[in-house]
């Protein structure tokens, strides 16, 4: 393969504040990816919701970098619904 | 001996100081809740640890032990602020586990660790997983300045303090003792609850015969993975029955000659490394940290060989021995005290993290 071809998935996160979806985006954005050269992450806040645009070499990796992406999503949600103060 | 004499740069506090430890870089997860009192004492508010337990013959993986941390860390935390009647707000800061261990479950932890001082604007502290269990050893046994035997499913580690540092004198050369333990268990069967470990030491109290076994001491080094092929292969001999009863009259091996066997020839060898680092240093005192330090015959073993030396061994029960939150958030907080905080763009975790790469400020 002398051109790579890239595979992208955005996926949109909503929150409840901004504020929230910031916490989200600080917290997550620390761990990088195991594979740099073949998984790309660009986490941001748009308003109430936290984007993340994912470009993968592989399909296979879209879906593996998607799914940790979301497991990780899942724990910080449930972090701050069970220790928030609203 | 080094340090004794110096005064330590820990400075008492002036109001009392509360931390918050996690941990989660085995199967144990942990949470616990510390405090520093302006007259020097230290109090354990709250330990609460759950225990990822597989079925008997198989091992925990890292997935699979990643998501039994994310499904239990609220609870565990939620229990441990509880007991200790504190809320997030009132702690001075969020200590966890940066390593070593397994990649996933530190980083369920360290990711929870992350949005909890995020949301509540709390300091993170990411503590060195070995130098947690050397603190919490010092704090609940009072030993001032000992050599120290760090055993457990991942490490086996003769550790001496000197100069801020604490350096590694001798170690394990291939595979750590718990996991030589944890893994011939899994060979004959053992149930993993409470803990394999546990299993064998009662199992061992049983054996009735010594069989031989490849003892393998290099200078202060030591290596086991020879010690568990011997013993598994023990498990292939003719001589070998599953269900018979041990005997010292007959020559059948059964799994508690095998536990028995093992034990010794492991141990031994431990006593023996140690008892050099304790030459070289000067020191009389042992202290035995790490989920292998709570097996009793180890201590005792230790314990023959630091009076012959005219000195003693200290050692701590379960609650501190095995993976702890309240050792990480002790050794957490001595680090915290002395104005170290990490940022949270370094608060990744890391699989390798030696012990000789943390400077312990808070010591002379």
């Amino acid at each position: 393969m002398s051109e790579h071809v890239w595979h992208t998935v955005a996926i949109t996160i909503p929150f409840l504040s901004e504020e929230d979806a910031q916490i989200a985006k600080l917290a997550l954005d620390v761990d990088r990816e195991l594979q740099p050269h073949a998984v790309k992450r660009v986490l941001e806040v748009q308003g109430n919701n936290l984007v993340a645009k994912l470009s993968t070499l592989t399909i296979r990796l879209a879906r593996l970098s998607a799914n940790a992406f979301l497991e990780n999503v899942d724990l910080v949600v449930h972090t701050l619904d069970e220790f928030g103060t609203r | 001996m080094p340090g004794t004499l110096k005064r330590s740069p820990l400075k008492r506090p002036e109001r009392p100081y509360i931390a918050l430890g996690l941990e989660g870089s085995a199967n144990k997860l942990g949470a616990g809740i510390i405090q520093h009192d302006p007259d020097g004492s230290t109090t354990v508010l709250s330990n609460i640890r759950h225990t990822y337990i597989t079925p008997p013959g198989e091992g925990f993986l890292p997935q699979d032990t990643a998501r039994h941390h994310r499904q239990w860390i609220h609870s565990v935390i939620k229990d441990s602020l509880k007991q200790a009647g504190v809320g997030i707000q009132d702690l001075d800061c969020i200590c966890f586990t940066k390593g070593p261990g397994m990649g996933a479950p530190l980083q369920s932890v360290a990711l929870v660790a992350r949005t909890l001082a995020l949301m509540f604007n709390k300091p993170l502290v990411g503590v060195n997983h070995c130098v947690g269990h050397i603190e919490m050893g010092r704090q609940i046994t009072g030993a001032q300045n000992p050599v120290v035997l760090y055993v457990s499913g991942g490490n086996t580690q003769v550790i001496a303090y000197s100069q801020q540092r604490y350096r590694i004198f001798g170690e394990t050369l291939d595979i750590a003792v718990g996991n030589c333990l944890d893994r011939f268990a899994r060979v004959i069967n053992l149930s993993n609850d409470p803990s394999p470990g546990y299993n064998i030491e009662q199992e061992a109290k049983k054996g009735k015969k010594l069989l031989p076994l490849p003892y393998t001491t290099k200078g202060m080094d030591v290596s086991l993975s020879g010690i568990l092929s011997a013993t598994e292969a023990y498990t292939y001999d003719k001589r070998f029955s599953q269900s018979a009863e041990p005997s010292p009259e007959n020559d059948t091996i059964t799994p508690a000659d095998l536990c028995f066997s093992m034990q010794e020839t492991v141990f031994a060898m431990l006593v023996e490394i140690t008892e050099r680092a304790m030459a070289h240093i000067g020191s009389k005192e042992v202290l035995i940290v790490g989920g292998v330090g709570c097996n009793e015959r180890l201590q005792d073993m230790m314990g023959i060989m630091a009076r012959e030396r005219g000195g003693n061994v200290f050692a701590t029960d379960e609650r501190f021995c095995i993976d702890n939150g309240i050792m990480i958030a002790q050794a957490g907080l001595l680090s915290y005290r002395m104005g170290s905080v990490t940022p949270l763009s370094e608060t990744s975790c890391t699989q390798r993290f030696r012990t000789d790469e943390v400077h312990v400020a808070w010591r002379a």
